[in-house]
């Protein structure tokens, strides 16, 4: 079948170097016959076999365990029913977002792509990716929290198999021995963290480290606290900060905090070496390799009542305008990725809370670890909803003023009349 | 020199050694240690009482990743060479009109950004139809080392006293004779450098090769490394125990090289 | 000798085409993007309006803009520094015959054969604040000064290697250190041996001592070595990415950011890919200025090195 590809066969000009005419996709690109002479000039049209719609390809970053071999027996199955074969890869996270602009400047996208939610409008603002519901992919029963998670401009781009979120877990051990009730505000998390601080082990862990990983893990604090990502300046974002900065100063977290990263956190509760941890669902499997006694219960709130503003974890599936006949086969595979049973196997294994509320009621009655996360999943905010595209720039900005702060070179109001400067003005 | 005085120099470069590969000797120490015990105060100096799960972990299928990165690594030495020491005989013995531009664009090519090199070589590779192959990872790994590489033997080749290649010249010998028989024996050392550092240079290297390659069974160590990595969050002995085994045969392989290097010393003081 | 020339010339073309296949394209493709509103989205639709000098503008205007390149200058010349001199020492010291010289020489190079991602983590565990190999053994030499003295230098506390803006920045450099000292010594060491021996010999015969040998014979002759080993040092240090990013991400709050990490942080994270690669070029541009200052040094070695 002569796809589109054939059209760039026709033009076997060479054009100049970057900058690059703009070409409507999928317009020609310059042939690369020269490139035995040394003469490349500019992104060459591979040689696919795009025709060939019964191979398919697909890109995760699930390479921990057993997320991984999860990904891999469901593909696969999913890929039996659907008639046809995927070929999947599977990378470091941080090479996900390189290895996707790599593919769709060959125009090479891998037919299903699992990405991390926040990341999706970048993807989904080129016009590389398929409408879903227009594909006809069924959102009954999601959790309309879920849906906005995977939602860029109006339209359903990416569907998560499973969601997470965060929580706060402690040593059952050491609370007792304290004799201190897990926290339920942040007046109470602040004194339990301070009780529980003696010798080596502190009594609060977290990630704040400059990145995404961190914003996330302030986020709930700063939304259950009534601050807007568009307005990171508010005196209810600066109390938010303040209570971070507070738990440093009072010894109750270690500066070293804006080193961890959720791993290290969770490294360090292991270890003995911090008495509670903010962490997200993903440990629970993690934790029960590990010699700990440990209890998990919804994150402190600014005050007893408010309504806990967790942030929308998790990787949506989402599929690439790769020609009909590919996207049809991977929609396929995609409604079967998301189906009940797939979805529950997918939630136990790993636990993630079913995007589906009828199936995370039933997990969470299972299985009591998983209540809280699935008690947060209504309430949870999908962090571009407010930003779309510019939610990256602002993420990484908030990071900086939580760094600047613990670190102890900032008031919490200053770093974050710093941050406010990335907030494009609407 | 007397025999206590150098043995008494044995004794100083031991420590110099201890000193400096401190941080390899933690990294063996944490890798016969259970993950837990990375944090405790006061450090356990001494792996006792250690365990050997991690080299358990770690040793199914690292085989395949070093002979991956072996046969890239020879392969982006042999390129390297072919490549580089022609050029640097041309720039150190001729002066031919754009000789320096090029020293220049040696210098400046090598300051573009790893990432941006990888995405660039991405598109060459899948033009050229050769992702997932050693070629791709050789060609690639080899613009890491061959502006290093004709740098360096440039510049020790520019000491060879012209005296030397002149009298061969005025004999009638050709350009290509005076290379093989005159200039490389002289800069042995410099070529067995950097083919050294191209050899280290092609095992580091982590970005190009998860950038051109999606086949597992094709993967170098270092990806393998990062992949166990990302598989073992928790189990940090595993990770160094890679660690450790992944640097173990190259350890060797630099041993004997050095071995070949010092008699090639020796030979060429003879020579004098 | 036209004829002569031409024949050189046929031993530098393999270079010049490979620099044009494997260099030119990026080295374009980096230029071309500095000029343009590049996003994610420009990878797939191509479309990358142009804007001029607008993303050097906006690079200029960051405030954090002086502060890495503060730190790029500081980072750098701190690593070259040290790596240099410890680098030379060794070299010289290893120019001694006795036994094991080759094996332990050879062992020195084997921090080149681990990952960074590995050799990183291990530093970061050797200056973690808390346990930290690095600060256990300082609390305890403090905790003994204290003792003898009464005086406490670290007041007990650890130093916040990793996790303080002041120290952040130091505590990288001194892993960079680490990591390259192999190589300068390497590269020296092979200067070393090409220097005649009977030009040693002949200068102790006038009665030079090693101090003076070192002066008037070694430094000299092995000048075109060292302009090469601080050249590419230079560039090779500038272009550090994953020694910072492993132990710090180039944090806290910036603190240890270099223009190299930075730029990829403004590509990669904020996904500005325009301003990411003006921050590559701006680079780019400061190795271009040294590489200046190398060739007209290398003009005046050449000429001494030849005769």
């Amino acid at each position: 079948m002569p796809s589109k590809r054939f059209d760039s066969l026709e033009a076997h000009v060479t054009r100049p170097l970057t900058p690059r005419p703009v070409p409507a996709r999928p317009a020609a690109r310059p042939a690369c016959a020269l490139l035995a002479a040394g003469l490349l000039a500019t992104a060459c049209s591979p040689s696919s076999d795009e025709g060939d719609a019964s191979v398919l390809t697909s890109l995760d970053y699930n390479i921990a365990e057993p997320q991984n071999s999860a990904t891999g027996q469901m593909l696969k199955a999913c890929a039996e029913q659907a008639g046809v074969t995927v070929e999947r890869e599977e990378l470091p996270r941080e090479q996900l977002m390189p290895r996707l602009l790599q593919g769709a400047s060959q125009q090479d996208l891998p037919d299903l792509m699992l990405i991390d939610n926040p990341d999706l409008p970048q993807v989904a603002a080129s016009g590389a990716l398929v409408p879903l519901e227009e594909a006809g992919v069924s959102t009954d029963g999601f959790y309309p929290s879920v849906l906005e998670a995977g939602t860029h401009d109006d339209t359903l781009y990416g569907i998560a198999t499973g969601v997470n979120g965060l929580a706060l877990f402690y040593d059952t051990a050491k609370l007792e021995d304290a004799g201190v009730e897990p926290p339920e505000t942040w007046d109470d998390l602040r004194s339990a963290a301070e009780e529980l601080t003696s010798g080596d082990t502190n009594g609060l862990a977290f990630s704040a480290i400059g990145h995404e990983e961190g914003t996330w893990t302030f986020e709930p604090f700063f939304w259950s606290n009534g601050a807007e990502l568009t307005q990171v300046d508010s005196p209810e974002a600066v109390e938010a900060l303040q209570l971070w900065s507070d738990l440093v100063e009072d010894g109750s977290v270690s500066q070293s905090a804006v080193n961890w990263t959720q791993a290290d956190v969770k490294d360090q509760f292991v270890g003995g070496r911090a008495a509670m941890m903010v962490n997200g669902s993903w440990q629970l499997p993690v934790l029960a390799e590990e010699d700990v006694e440990y209890g998990v219960v919804p994150l402190p709130v600014p005050e007893a009542g408010t309504e806990p503003a967790p942030p929308m974890g998790g990787e949506v599936w989402a599929v690439a305008r790769n020609g009909e006949e590919r996207e049809a086969k991977a929609v396929e595979v995609l409604q079967c990725l998301v189906e009940d049973g797939n979805m529950t196997e997918w939630a136990e294994l790993n636990a993630y809370v079913p995007g589906k509320e009828e199936l995370a009621r039933q997990l969470a009655e299972d299985d009591p670890g998983m209540a809280p996360f699935v008690e947060s999943v209504p309430s949870a905010r999908s962090r571009t909803a407010e930003l779309g595209a510019d939610y990256p720039e602002v993420s990484s900005a908030l990071a900086d003023a939580i760094q600047s702060v613990l670190a102890g070179d900032a008031e919490p109001e200053e770093a974050l009349s710093q941050a406010q400067e990335s907030v494009p003005a609407s | 020199m007397t025999k206590a005085r150098s043995a008494r120099t044995t004794v100083a470069a031991l420590l110099i050694v201890g000193v400096l590969l401190f941080p390899l000797y933690w990294m063996v120490n944490a890798s016969l240690q259970p993950s837990t015990a990375l944090l405790e105060t006061p450090p356990r100096w001494v792996p006792l009482g250690g365990t050997l799960d991690g080299y358990q972990d770690a040793l199914s299928g690292q085989g395949g990743a070093l002979l991956n990165s072996t046969v890239v690594a020879v392969g982006t030495v042999l390129l390297t060479l072919a490549v580089a020491v022609p050029a640097a005989y041309a720039l150190s013995r001729f002066s031919l009109p754009g000789g320096r531009t090029m020293l220049f664009a040696l210098l400046l090519v090598q300051m573009i950004p790893g990432i941006v090199m990888a995405n660039s070589l991405y598109a060459v590779m899948n033009t050229a139809g050769i992702l997932n192959t050693y070629a791709a990872m050789i060609l690639a790994d080899s613009t890491l080392a061959v502006p290093f590489a004709v740098l360096i033997l440039r510049a020790f080749m520019v000491t060879i006293p012209r005296a030397l290649t002149e009298a061969a010249e005025v004999d009638g010998a050709s350009p290509l004779r005076v290379l093989v028989s005159i200039v490389l024996p002289v800069s042995r050392n410099a070529v067995i450098t950097s083919g050294l550092f191209a050899f280290l240079f092609a095992w580091a290297d982590f970005l190009f090769a998860v950038t051109l390659n999606k086949d597992d069974a094709m993967q170098p160590v270092t990806v393998a490394i990062y992949r166990f990595i990302g598989a073992h969050t928790a189990d940090w002995n595993g990770v160094m125990a890679t660690g450790v085994i992944a640097s173990v045969p190259a350890a060797v392989l630099l041993v004997v090289a050095q071995r070949y290097v010092a008699a090639g010393v020796t030979g060429g003081a003879l020579k004098d | 000798m036209p004829s002569h020339r031409l024949r050189g010339a046929l031993f530098l073309a393999p270079l010049a085409l490979y620099i044009a296949v494997f260099f030119g394209y990026p080295l374009a493709t980096n230029v071309g993007m500095s000029f343009r509103e590049y996003t994610a989205a420009s990878f797939y639709t191509g479309e990358a309006p142009f804007t001029g000098l607008e993303n050097y503008a906006r690079l200029l205007g960051d405030p954090l803009f002086a502060k890495t390149l503060a730190n790029t200058v500081l980072f750098t010349a701190g690593s070259l520094v040290f790596q240099f001199g410890i680098g030379l020492a060794l070299a010289v010291f290893f120019q001694r015959r006795f036994p094991l010289n080759g094996v332990l020489r050879s062992l020195l190079l084997v921090p080149w054969l681990l990952p960074l991602v590995v050799s990183g983590t291990v530093w970061r565990w050797i200056y973690d604040q808390e346990y930290g190999v690095l600060n256990q053994t300082l609390l305890g030499l403090g905790g003994a000064v204290e003792r003898l003295t009464g005086w406490a230098p670290l007041g007990g506390e650890g130093i916040a290697w990793l996790s303080s803006t002041d120290m952040a920045l130091a505590s990288v450099t001194i892993a960079n250190v680490w990591v390259g000292i192999p190589f300068n010594m390497v590269i020296l060491y092979g200067g070393l041996q090409n220097i005649p021996r009977h030009l040693y010999e002949a200068a102790a015969l006038d009665g030079a001592g090693p101090w003076q040998r070192f002066r008037h014979v070694t430094w000299p002759l092995l000048r075109p070595v060292t302009a090469v080993v601080l050249m590419l040092g230079l560039v090779y240090t500038l272009k550090v990415f994953d020694v910072i990013m492993v132990l710090t991400n180039g944090g806290p709050a910036n603190a240890s950011h270099t223009l190299t990490t930075w730029s990829y942080q403004i590509s990669f994270t904020d996904l500005d890919f325009g301003t990411g690669a003006a921050a590559g070029n701006v680079l780019i541009l400061i190795a271009l200025a040294f590489a200046l200052v190398y060739l007209r040094s290398g003009r005046t070695a050449d000429e001494g090195g030849a005769r």
